[in-house]
């Protein structure tokens, strides 16, 4: 036993008060650190937050740019340096806490070891007594427990499968709010109605046979090359194509298949003669033009934005910004009450916008996140109130189409988005290859409501009713999913990809595959393969419905197909 | 050099804090920028795994423990060496704490055995297999003496307790029972394959590695402080394999004594055991009552079953709530509630599930498999509590008589903290 003075037993016991205030010191600071750090996000801060939506609405600016990268590394750097500290305070809690215990040790063990008595032990009777009567006590207790807790803690769970019923509620609500009204005429953009892959009308062809002309009705040949769809109003049907340093817009009459006028998509002040480097498959007409009443806009890969009347007439153009975009520029436009809509996706700009359709002026634009994409605007109602969505990376983002105002945002796919999303009265899809199918209950308070990697699509859009969603995939595999739970309903092997958009019309499913073969099954949840009829020419290229006709651009050649 | 020689009581305290600053060096040195998130295309180089330890150094663990479970037995019951336990206790912090950086572990190797045992496609680790069993066997010859010097854990508070400060029985008879509650949960949890419940929150493993977060590192020097004063906390409060060597200790045919030789009853031992692991001999009195009364305390057997069926009626109907800790049921819930109230998927599991692709159909099936099991295994987790819990006070409305002052086998640690206060020596 090592002796000590009293001086030093209160040297150390004062060395060990000290120590010991430290450690509780350093503790409590570090539960605060620890609470920061599990609170904020680096990237989250509003100062972050703020230069980062400046530099959205001025993204030429390098000065911003530059603010942006500044203010994100002092984030960044003030986030690992509270990580280094709590780091550094444990060790130094450790520290503490080792001073304290072996000051306390040699104050501790510089006294004799204290003996007490401890006080008689109880008699045996009373021990007893007061053991059996804990022992009673405790029995009785946790019987008490045990009954109260089987009529209290009933399973609140639901049986497997519940997850759907919740929403059935929501959907019918849903359900009853107005789609977009249909007609058997018009097909006035990508996908017809709204974009939404969904035709009017009935009594089309099923089937026909290109090489051997049977129920062709005429075959254009267009000059020059575009992977856009057909649209019409009317009897006017209108296409794009770009080839030779030319951008032109075709009007043809659909009942003969003659080419009423050509217009050109560079003539107009401001107008950029530049084709940036793109994909050479996809070319500068990929997006499909809009049309209305009096007018037909078109967009090209160049940035430049047009918009005739039916009689080939300029209104106006203008250029938006040339798009840099790997895969160039895809997205096709879509008119709502005089306002064209425009999703741009370029490397330098995302953003959706809205153009007057009289004057060309911009009436708003609203900067997007995320990465960009080359998928399609698509309108919708939900609830009453009329939406544009865009099938983003990562999200799926709903706009006022009148004041492109985001309405909602919800988690969607990543990759290479060509795929636009898929709606049905309630629901929005969305999916991409090499990532899944995500069905969404669309709203502030939306949600994901199911998602499936089984059959993705790699650049046809879903499409869906309220019962089935029908997806087309890039290897030839056509799914049938339930909306509500996301079980595959059916699913059949074509053998070619699909690249056209697939259309509901008339309780069927169009599916046109990248050979010209055109797939028509039922459009329910049983799997009756209707027909196959074959092109004879390689389309890429979404059909068009209109008056018991259907439209197919092939790689050089428009087709229209009738019974008649 | 008598007072030098006085001094070398001290050496193992300053190994410790020496122990300690080389470790805060090693983590100083391997304190690491953590993995950033680049939005680009940049491709992640493959991760690069240690190679694990062959398996000739899983059995050296092995032969490490039963040499120092066999020099902790001698130096408790033979040569009654208090100091010797304190070597023996820096060793296993040494070896099997900052070492093996508390893994493998006796404590936790519990959970292993639960799993192996519901579990068939678990195949048990023999060296975990061995590590669970031994230190019971050694329980059945010769008392705790793993918890005496050779389990880390038990070393680390060891170590640092030297104030004394006495719990009131009766609240110690409380916090005694967690352990009980906290084993039954933790074998529960292992089995149903929910979680490591014992390894997730062990204290001191923050302290052994330099990776552990900085919450157990917090709880850990947090037990030591307390431990300095309410002496070895964990071991009384918590620790489930403590509650397997209290039981095996009680059969043990060998056991630490207070005195080397005849009690001579003197009390002097009486405030020698900072864990009131002391059992009093009886006034003269009370001994000459020949009759135990066991024919008294036989209608509270009754009440053993009693606990134990009201234990597994409890446990049952906690069942759904218990198997939350489940990962796949957490996150089912959290998508039912997600869809029900619309709440946006914010959790990294929910986020992780979408991008899964994962049916809601496949998740919540599961969740159900777990309740199911958890229905299952429940009702015997009770059991056990209901049993240990009945014994336990049974055992106290029949007591001996005794006529030493003796060691309470079940929950001496064999520290040997009380042989200085016996004035009894034996002359070699």
């Amino acid at each position: 036993m090592m002796n000590f003075s009293e001086k030093e037993i209160r040297i150390f016991n004062r060395i060990s008060l000290v120590a010991g205030i430290f450690t509780v010191v350093i503790a409590i600071t570090m539960l605060f650190s620890l609470l920061q750090l599990m609170t904020i996000n680096p990237l989250d801060t509003p100062a972050l937050q703020s230069v980062k939506a400046q530099f959205d609405n001025n993204p030429d600016s390098k000065e911003l740019a530059e603010q942006v990268r500044a203010v994100d590394l002092m984030s960044r750097k003030a986030y690992f340096s509270s990580r280094w500290q709590v780091e550094t305070g444990s060790y130094l809690l450790l520290a503490g806490a080792v001073i304290f215990v072996l000051f306390q040790r040699l104050v501790a063990g510089s006294g004799k070891p204290a003996r007490s008595l401890q006080p008689d032990r109880p008699d045996i009777a009373s021990e007893k007594t007061r053991n059996r009567k804990y022992l009673i006590i405790s029995a009785a207790a946790v019987t008490v427990l045990a009954i109260v807790s089987s009529f209290v803690l009933r399973s609140g769970l639901p049986a497997p499968g519940r997850a759907s019923v919740g929403d059935e509620r929501t959907g019918q609500k849903l359900a009853e709010s107005a789609s977009v009204e249909l007609s058997d005429v018009n097909y006035p953009f990508f996908r017809g109605e709204g974009s939404r892959g969904i035709a009017g009308g009935e009594g089309y062809p099923t089937e026909w046979n290109g090489p051997e002309g049977k129920n062709i009705k005429w075959k254009t040949r267009i000059p020059k090359m575009g992977k856009n769809s057909p649209v019409i109003w009317g009897e006017k049907l209108f296409l794009t194509g770009a080839g030779d340093g030319k951008l032109e817009i075709y009007c043809l009459d659909k009942n003969t298949g003659e080419i009423l006028w050509t217009s050109s998509g560079t003539d107009f002040p401001g107008a950029s003669p530049e084709e940036p480097e793109s994909d050479p498959e996809a070319g500068m007409a990929v997006p499909t033009a809009a049309v209305t009443e009096n007018a037909v806009c078109a967009i090209f890969g160049n940035g430049n934005l047009v918009c005739y009347d039916h009689d080939g007439k300029l209104k106006w153009g203008k250029n938006l910004g040339v798009p840099e975009n790997i895969y160039g520029f895809t997205s096709s436009i879509l008119i709502y009450k005089k306002v064209v809509l425009v999703q741009y996706d370029g490397q330098n700009k995302f953003s959706i916008s809205g153009y007057d359709l009289e004057t060309g002026d911009l009436k708003w634009e609203t900067p997007r996140s995320g990465r960009l994409v080359n998928s399609s605007p698509v309108l919708a109602i939900f609830d009453g109130e009329p939406q544009v969505l865009i099938n983003g990376n990562p999200n799926v983002t709903s706009y006022d189409p009148v004041s492109g105002k985001e309405l909602w945002s919800l988690p969607g796919v990543s990759g290479d988005i060509a795929p636009s999303v898929g709606v049905n009265s309630k629901m929005v899809f969305t999916g991409v290859d090499y990532y899944s199918v995500v069905a969404l209950k669309p709203g502030k308070n939306g949600s994901v409501i199911w998602s499936d990697n089984t059959f993705t699509p790699e650049v046809a859009s879903p499409v869906a009713n309220d019962e089935c969603l029908f997806v087309a995939t890039g290897y030839g595999d056509v799914a049938c999913y339930n909306t509500e739970t996301g079980d595959t309903l059916w699913s059949h092997y074509f053998k070619e990809s699909f690249y056209a958009s697939p259309i509901i019309c008339d309780n069927k499913v169009w599916l046109l595959d990248r050979l010209g073969t055109m797939h028509i099954v039922d459009a329910n949840s049983k799997l009756n393969i209707i027909s196959s009829s074959p092109l004879g020419e390689h389309t890429d290229c979404t059909p068009a419905f209109s008056e018991k006709q259907i439209f197919i651009r092939g790689r050089e050649n428009l087709y229209c197909i009738s019974a008649n | 050099m008598k007072k030098l020689k006085k001094f070398n009581k001290y050496i193992p305290y300053i190994v410790l804090g020496l122990l300690l600053i080389w470790h805060s060096v090693l983590y100083a040195q391997e304190q690491r920028f953590p993995r950033p998130e680049f939005e680009g295309d940049y491709t992640f180089p493959t991760h690069q795994f240690l190679n694990q330890r062959g398996p000739m150094w899983e059995y050296m663990d092995v032969a490490v423990l039963i040499g120092a479970l066999t020099v902790a037995s001698w130096l408790a019951l033979k040569k009654r060496s208090r100091q010797g336990l304190i070597w023996v206790s820096l060793f296993s912090l040494a070896y099997f704490g900052f070492y093996r950086q508390g893994c493998i572990c006796a404590v936790g190797s519990v959970q292993n055995m639960s799993l192996a045992l519901f579990n068939e496609s678990y195949a048990m680790p023999l060296p975990a297999l061995l590590f669970f069993t031994i230190p019971l066997l050694f329980a059945l010859l010769s008392g705790r003496v793993f918890c005496a010097g050779v389990c880390p854990l038990g070393a680390i508070q060891e170590l640092t307790g030297f104030r004394k400060v006495r719990v009131p029985k009766n609240l110690e008879r409380v916090l005694a029972m967690i352990p009980f509650v906290y084993l039954g949960l933790a074998v529960l949890f292992a089995a149903t394959e929910s979680q490591f419940l014992i390894c997730r929150y062990d204290p001191f493993v923050g302290i052994f590695r330099i990776d552990a977060p900085y919450t157990m590192i917090i709880f850990g020097a947090l037990l030591l402080l307390v431990g300095i004063f309410v002496n070895r906390p964990y071991c009384r409060y918590l620790c489930p394999y403590g509650v397997l060597q209290n039981i095996f200790s009680r059969f043990s045919v060998k056991h630490l004594t207070i005195t080397p030789a005849e009690c001579r009853n003197c009390r002097l031992c009486e405030s020698g055991c900072p864990y009131d692991a002391i059992l009093q001999s009886d006034p003269v009195k009370d001994r000459e009552i020949a009759e135990k009364k066991w024919k008294g305390s036989l209608p509270y057997l009754l009440m053993i079953p009693v606990l134990a069926a009201a234990f597994a009626v409890l446990l049952y109907n906690l069942a759904p709530a218990l198997s939350g800790v489940n990962d796949n049921v957490k996150l089912a819930r959290e998508i039912r509630l997600e869809k029900e109230q619309g709440i946006k998927a914010v959790s990294k599991a929910s986020v992780a599930y979408y991008e899964s692709g994962r049916t809601e159909s496949e998740l919540f099936e599961q969740e159900q498999q777990i309740i199911g099991r958890f229905r299952k295994g429940a009702p015997w987790a009770g059991i056990f509590l209901g049993l240990s819990l009945g014994i336990g006070f049974f055992r106290l409305t029949v007591r001996d008589i005794r006529t030493d002052y003796e060691p309470d086998r079940g929950r001496c640690y064999s520290c040997g903290k009380c042989f200085k206060f016996c004035p009894v020596k034996i002359n070699n």
